[in-house]
C-alpha cells in the first residue's frame, strides 16, 4: 500500500480518474439539462456510442479530428430531435423509448462499424495540450493541466451549463417545465420548444460525450462506451440534477475507479479483492443515490409528457 | 400417325364447361405459341383436332397405303403440371413422346399444379384404356403409388424420379441434369465478365437441384473466382417472383444468368432487358430470346421411353428406372450459333467430352455441414472472438458459418446457442469459458447436435460436447522473455481482463517468461476485472506507463484501448490470440495466434463419421495451434533470437511455463 501513497502514484490517480470521468461528464451534464425540462432519456448510452462511431469513421476517412467532433455533435442532435418527435410531439413513454433509443445506437453503431469498417484501426486525435505555466507547476501541472483538449473544454461546460440553468431566461423556463409545465404554459413559454432544445442540446452532449470517448481511445469497438452512458444517468441523480454536483459524481466515479486500478497495477489488491473493488465505484453511486434520493426532489415533472388539453 | 387431344381435367360431361375450358384453353395456347414451338402449340391447344374423328388415327386418314396393315393402336396419356409448350418442364416430355415411334395418340393434361386434379387426371386415363399413363412431375409420385394397383394392366411412367414403388406397372425415369447444369456452369464462367453469375432455382428437389448442383459445380471447377449466387424461389409457377430474383441477380452484379423449371420464363425476360447471357435447361429456350440464350440443356425423353414403350409392346409394363444423361443421348446441349461465344464453346465441348469419357465428375458441392459460432465480443476484436471466426473460416468442409457475436450476456448466448441448435447447425461453438454452465444445460436436450466450447477442457461427460483450450501459457512465456529482453527500464505491464481461463494462463506464462529471462524486470499484472471495458484497460495501460513501463501487454478483446496509449507513449505491445499488428504497426513486435482450425478440423471430421464429440483438445505451440507471428517491420535485434528460443525450448521440452 505504500507504494501507492507516493506523490508519483497520487499524481497518477488524480489525472486518470480526470480522463475517466470526461465522457460521463460531459453526457451527464447534458442529460441533467434533459430531465430539468421534465424529459428522461434512457437512450444516452446509444446517442454515445452513435456519435462515438460517427467520429471514429470520420477521423478514420479524413484524418480530421475537428471533423470527428463536428460529426458527433450532429449525430447527437438528428438523435436529439428523433427523441423529441416521440417524447414530446408524440407523448410516447419515455422510459421505453429511451431504451429503444439506446438498443438503436448500440446495434446501428456495432453494424456500421462491421461493415464500414471491420477490423479495428486506430485515429490519431488531439495531443495532450500543457497550457502554458499552468502545467509547468510541480504535480498540480501533471495533475491538471496536460491533458486533451477535450477534457478543459469537458471541464469548462461545467460552469457554462449551470449558468445556462441558472442565470439565462432559458434556463428559467427549462426548470419551470420541469417542475410545472401546465403552469410554464399559462405563464405564455412553449413547453414543447423548451423540451425540443433540452433534448437536442443533451444529446448534442451526448454525441459529444461518445466522439470524445472514441478520439481520446483512438479506436472503436462494439460497445465501445461499456454502459457509460447509464452512468451518465445515474449521475444525474447523484449530482441533484446541478451540473457541479454531477461533476463532483463523475470525479468521484472517476478517481475510484482510477484508485482500484493503481491497486491492481502495483498489485495491492488481486483474485478476489480485486474482483470486489472492481464492484466499488457502482457501490459508491448506489449508497449516494440512496442517501439523495432522500434529501433532493427529482423535477416534479420529469417523464411526464404533456399535453396542453388536459 | 398419331391424334392428339386435350382432355377436360374434370370429367363429368358438362360439356358447357368443358367448351369453355377449351376455348380458354384454344386462347391460351395461341397467346402461348406466339412464335414459339408450333408443335407445343399444336399438342395443346387443338381440341378441334382432337374430338373429331377425322382427324384421329382412323385408317381411313392414315398415309400409308392401304395395302399395309395399320399399326397397332398404342395410345399415350401425359399428367403435367404446366403448359405443353412451357419451354421448359413439361414441353420436354411433351416434345419427348412426340419424338417415338409407335404411338398412334397421345392426350395431354396440362397445368396441372394442383396433385389432386394430376391424380384424378391419371385415373381417368387408366379408366379410359391408355396404354401407357406418364404422370410427369415428381410431386405426383404418392397418388401414382396408390393409383397404379388398381390398373395392374396398365403400364405407368413418372418422373423425375428413379422410384417404381416395386410395382411391375410403374416405370420412372429420370435425369441426370447435374452434367448439362456442368456443362453449363463451366461455360457462364468462362463466359462471365463480371465474375458473378445468378442461379434462379424453383424448389431444393428433383432435377432443379441437380441442374444448379452441376451448374455450381462446373462454374467453380471453371473459375473458381466466379461467384455463383443461387436463388431457390420455393414455387415452379411464380414467374414475377423468378422476375424478381433476376433483378436482384443482375443488380447483385450478375452478367450470366441461368435458371431451371418452368417459371424462369420471368427470369429470361429480365436477362434480356438487362442484356445478361442466359443457358437454358429442359427444353431448348432459344425462343425466349435469340439474343441472350447462349445454349440450352435439351431432355430427350424419347430415349429412354421408346425402350418403356416397346417393352410394354412386348408385355412388360414396367418395374424399371430409366436415366437420360449426355452418354446415351438423353441430354443434349444445344448450342444457340446466333450467338458468338468464342472459346467459350469450346469449354462446354470440353466439359461434355470429359463427363463422357469420366475424365470429369459432376461431384458437386461438399455435403452441407453448417457450424454457428456464439461469442461475446465482436468478430473483429483482432483477439478472442476473432480467433475463433478466423479458425472457422479456414476449416474444410464446412458449406456455412454463421456468427452471433457481442453476447456479454451469458442468457443472450444460451438463447442464441439453443436457437442453432434447434434451426440443425452441424456444430455449435459456445466460444467463451464463461458459457460452460448454460451449455452443460442445453446440450442434453439435443443429442444429435454437436456442441463445442472453449476454452476449457471439460466435456461435462456429454458424448455431443467437444472441449477446447490454448496452452497460451506457451505463448505467453514467448512473449514474457522477449518483453523482459526488450525493456529499457525494467518495468514490464500487463493489462488483463479477469484472472479465469486463457487469460490467465497468458499472463502467467508471460510472468514466468519474463522472469526466466532477467529476474530483475519488474511484471506488474493488471486485471481490470472486465472483458468489454475499453477504456478502463486503457487507463490501466497508463497507470503501467505512468509506473515507468515501456512494454506492455494484454489478453483480451478490451485490449484494444490498451494498445492506443502505447502508441501514444512509445512503448512495445505484444499481442495474443490474434495478430494484432493492425492495431500499431510500430509498436507490435509480435502475436500469438491462435490456429483453432489445427483442433476444430478434427472435430468436424469425427461429427461427419458419426463422432459427436466428448473430448478435449488443446492447441500449443507443439502443434501448430499456437503460432508466434512476428511484426518484422520493428527491428527487435537479438530479441528475436529470444523468443525463438524460447519456442524452441517449449517445443523440444527443455523449458517449461510452469503453469
Amino acid at each position: 500500500m505504500s507504494d501507492f501513497f507516493t506523490l508519483a502514484s497520487l499524481v497518477f490517480v488524480v489525472g486518470s480518474g480526470i480522463r475517466l470521468a470526461t465522457p460521463m461528464l460531459l453526457a451527464g451534464l447534458g442529460e441533467a439539462i434533459g430531465q430539468r425540462s421534465g424529459v428522461l432519456n434512457l437512450g444516452v448510452d446509444g446517442v454515445m456510442l452513435l456519435g462515438a462511431f460517427g467520429a471514429y469513421y470520420t477521423i478514420l476517412e479524413t484524418g480530421s479530428a475537428v471533423a470527428g467532433i463536428l460529426v458527433g455533435v450532429a449525430v447527437g442532435l438528428i438523435m436529439g430531435l428523433a427523441y423529441g418527435v416521440i417524447t414530446v410531439t408524440f407523448g410516447a413513454e419515455q422510459g421505453i423509448s429511451g431504451i429503444g433509443i439506446y438498443l438503436f445506437g448500440l446495434g446501428v453503431s456495432d453494424l456500421l462499424f462491421q461493415k464500414q469498417v471491420g477490423t479495428p484501426l486506430p485515429i490519431r486525435g488531439f495531443s495532450d495540450w500543457h497550457i502554458p505555466f499552468l502545467s509547468d507547476i510541480p504535480r498540480i501541472g501533471e495533475m491538471f493541466f496536460q491533458h486533451s483538449v477535450l477534457v478543459y473544454m469537458t471541464f469548462l461546460l461545467v460552469p457554462v451549463v449551470a449558468f445556462l440553468i441558472n442565470r439565462t431566461t432559458f434556463g428559467l423556463d427549462l426548470r419551470a417545465v420541469g417542475e410545472n409545465p401546465a403552469a410554464a404554459d399559462s405563464l405564455g413559454v412553449s413547453v414543447a420548444r423548451v423540451r425540443y432544445s433540452a433534448i437536442m442540446i443533451a444529446n448534442l452532449l451526448a454525441g459529444l460525450a461518445g466522439a470524445v470517448l472514441a478520439i481520446e481511445l483512438g479506436i472503436f469497438q462494439q460497445n465501445l462506451t461499456n454502459g457509460q452512458g447509464f452512468i451518465a444517468i445515474a449521475l444525474v441523480y447523484f449530482g441533484a440534477w446541478r451540473p457541479t454536483g454531477v461533476m463532483a459524481g463523475a470525479l468521484l466515479f472517476g478517481l475510484v475507479s482510477s484508485t482500484v486500478l493503481q491497486w491492481r497495477t502495483l498489485g495491492i489488491v488481486s483474485g478476489a479483492a480485486s474482483s470486489l473493488m472492481a464492484m466499488a465505484p457502482a457501490l459508491l453511486t448506489i449508497v449516494a443515490l440512496v442517501v439523495i434520493s432522500r434529501t433532493v426532489g427529482q423535477p416534479s415533472a420529469l417523464t411526464r409528457p404533456f399535453d396542453r388539453g388536459k | 400417325m398419331r391424334r392428339f387431344k386435350l382432355r377436360s381435367k374434370r370429367q363429368g360431361g358438362r360439356i358447357i364447361l368443358s367448351a369453355l375450358v377449351a376455348t380458354l384453353g384454344l386462347l391460351a395456347g395461341a397467346c402461348g405459341s406466339d412464335g414459339g414451338s408450333g408443335g407445343a402449340a399444336t399438342t395443346t391447344a387443338s381440341p378441334s383436332t382432337t374430338a373429331t374423328p377425322t382427324t384421329t388415327a382412323s385408317p381411313s386418314t392414315t398415309d400409308a397405303p392401304a395395302t399395309t396393315e395399320p399399326p397397332a393402336e398404342f395410345r399415350v396419356a401425359i399428367v403435367a403440371p404446366s403448359a405443353s409448350n412451357d419451354l421448359a418442364f413439361t414441353q420436354s416430355i411433351v416434345d419427348g413422346v412426340a419424338a417415338l415411334s409407335g404411338v398412334t395418340e397421345v392426350h395431354v393434361t396440362d397445368g396441372t399444379f394442383i396433385v389432386d386434379e394430376a391424380a384424378a387426371a391419371v385415373r381417368a386415363y387408366a379408366e379410359d384404356g391408355y396404354d401407357l399413363v406418364i404422370a410427369h412431375g415428381s410431386q405426383y409420385g404418392g397418388a401414382l403409388e396408390l393409383i397404379a394397383p388398381d390398373f395392374p394392366d396398365t403400364a405407368f411412367a413418372w418422373g423425375t424420379s428413379g422410384n417404381t414403388f416395386g410395382l411391375a406397372n410403374v416405370s420412372a425415369y429420370t435425369a441426370a441434369s447435374d452434367e448439362g447444369g456442368y456443362v453449363m456452369g463451366a461455360m457462364a464462367a468462362a463466359l462471365s465478365e463480371s465474375g458473378v453469375v445468378g442461379v434462379v432455382g424453383p424448389i431444393e428437389v428433383g432435377d432443379a437441384k441437380l441442374y444448379v448442383d452441376g451448374f455450381v459445380a462446373g462454374a467453380a471447377a471453371q473459375d473458381a473466382g466466379v461467384e455463383v449466387n443461387v436463388n431457390y424461389i420455393q414455387s415452379f409457377s411464380d414467374v414475377a417472383l423468378a422476375a424478381e430474383a433476376a433483378q436482384g441477380h443482375v443488380a447483385n452484379g450478375a452478367d450470366v444468368l441461368t435458371g431451371t423449371a418452368q417459371m424462369v420464363v420471368g427470369a429470361t425476360g429480365v436477362a434480356a432487358e438487362h442484356g445478361a447471357k442466359w443457358f437454358g435447361t429442359q427444353a431448348n429456350q432459344t425462343p425466349l430470346g435469340a439474343d441472350i440464350v447462349v445454349a440450352s440443356q435439351v431432355y430427350k425423353w424419347e430415349v429412354v421411353l421408346q425402350g418403356v414403350i416397346d417393352g410394354i409392346k412386348a408385355g412388360d409394363l414396367g418395374g424399371e428406372a430409366h436415366e437420360i444423361n449426355l452418354a446415351n443421348g438423353g441430354l443434349v446441349i444445344e448450342f444457340n450459333d446466333a450467338i458468338d461465344i468464342g472459346d467459350v464453346k469450346a469449354v462446354g465441348e470440353a466439359a461434355i467430352a470429359g463427363l463422357g469419357d469420366g475424365t470429369l465428375t459432376t461431384a458437386g458441392p461438399p455435403a452441407e455441414f453448417r457450424v454457428a459460432i456464439v461469442a461475446p465480443s465482436a468478430s473483429n476484436d483482432l483477439a478472442f472472438t476473432q480467433s475463433i471466426v478466423d479458425g472457422v473460416a479456414a476449416l474444410s468442409g464446412v458449406t456455412e458459418v454463421h456468427v452471433t457475436d457481442g453476447t456479454f450476456i451469458v442468457d443472450e448466448a444460451a438463447a442464441a446457442v439453443r436457437a442453432y441448435a434447434e434451426d440443425g447447425y452441424d456444430l455449435v461453438i459456445a466460444h467463451g469459458s464463461q458459457y460452460g454452465g448454460a451449455l452443460e444445460l442445453i446440450a442434453p436436450d439435443f443429442p444429435d447436435t454437436a456442441f463445442a466450447w472453449g476454452t476449457s477442457g471439460n466435456t461435462f461427460g456429454l458424448a455431443n460436447v467437444s472441449a477446447y483450450t490454448a496452452a497460451s501459457d506457451e505463448g505467453g512465456y514467448v512473449m514474457g522473455a522477449m518483453a523482459a529482453a526488450l525493456s529499457e527500464s525494467g518495468v514490464v505491464g500487463v493489462v488483463g481482463p479477469i484472472e479465469v481461463g486463457d487469460a490467465k494462463l497468458y499472463v502467467d506464462g508471460f510472468v514466468a517468461g519474463a522472469a526466466a529471462q532477467d529476474a530483475g524486470v519488474e511484471v506488474n499484472v493488471n486485471y481490470i476485472q472486465s472483458f468489454s471495458d475499453v477504456a478502463l484497460a486503457a487507463e490501466a495501460a497508463q497507470g503501467h506507463v505512468a509506473n515507468g513501463a515501456d512494454v506492455l501487454t494484454g489478453t483480451a478483446q478490451m485490449v484494444v484501448g490498451a494498445t492506443g496509449v502505447a502508441a501514444e507513449h512509445g512503448a512495445k505491445w505484444f499481442g495474443t490470440q490474434a495478430n494484432q499488428t493492425p492495431l500499431g504497426a510500430d509498436i507490435v513486435v509480435a502475436s500469438q495466434v491462435y490456429k483453432w482450425e489445427v483442433v476444430l478440423q478434427g472435430v468436424i471430421d469425427g461429427i461427419k463419421a458419426g463422432d459427436l464429440g466428448g473430448e478435449a483438445h488443446e492447441i500449443n505451440l507443439a502443434n501448430g495451434g499456437l503460432v508466434i507471428e512476428f511484426n518484422d517491420a520493428i527491428d527487435i535485434g537479438d530479441v528475436k533470437a529470444v523468443g525463438e528460443a524460447a519456442i524452441a525450448g517449449l517445443g523440444d521440452g527443455t523449458l517449461t511455463t510452469g503453469s
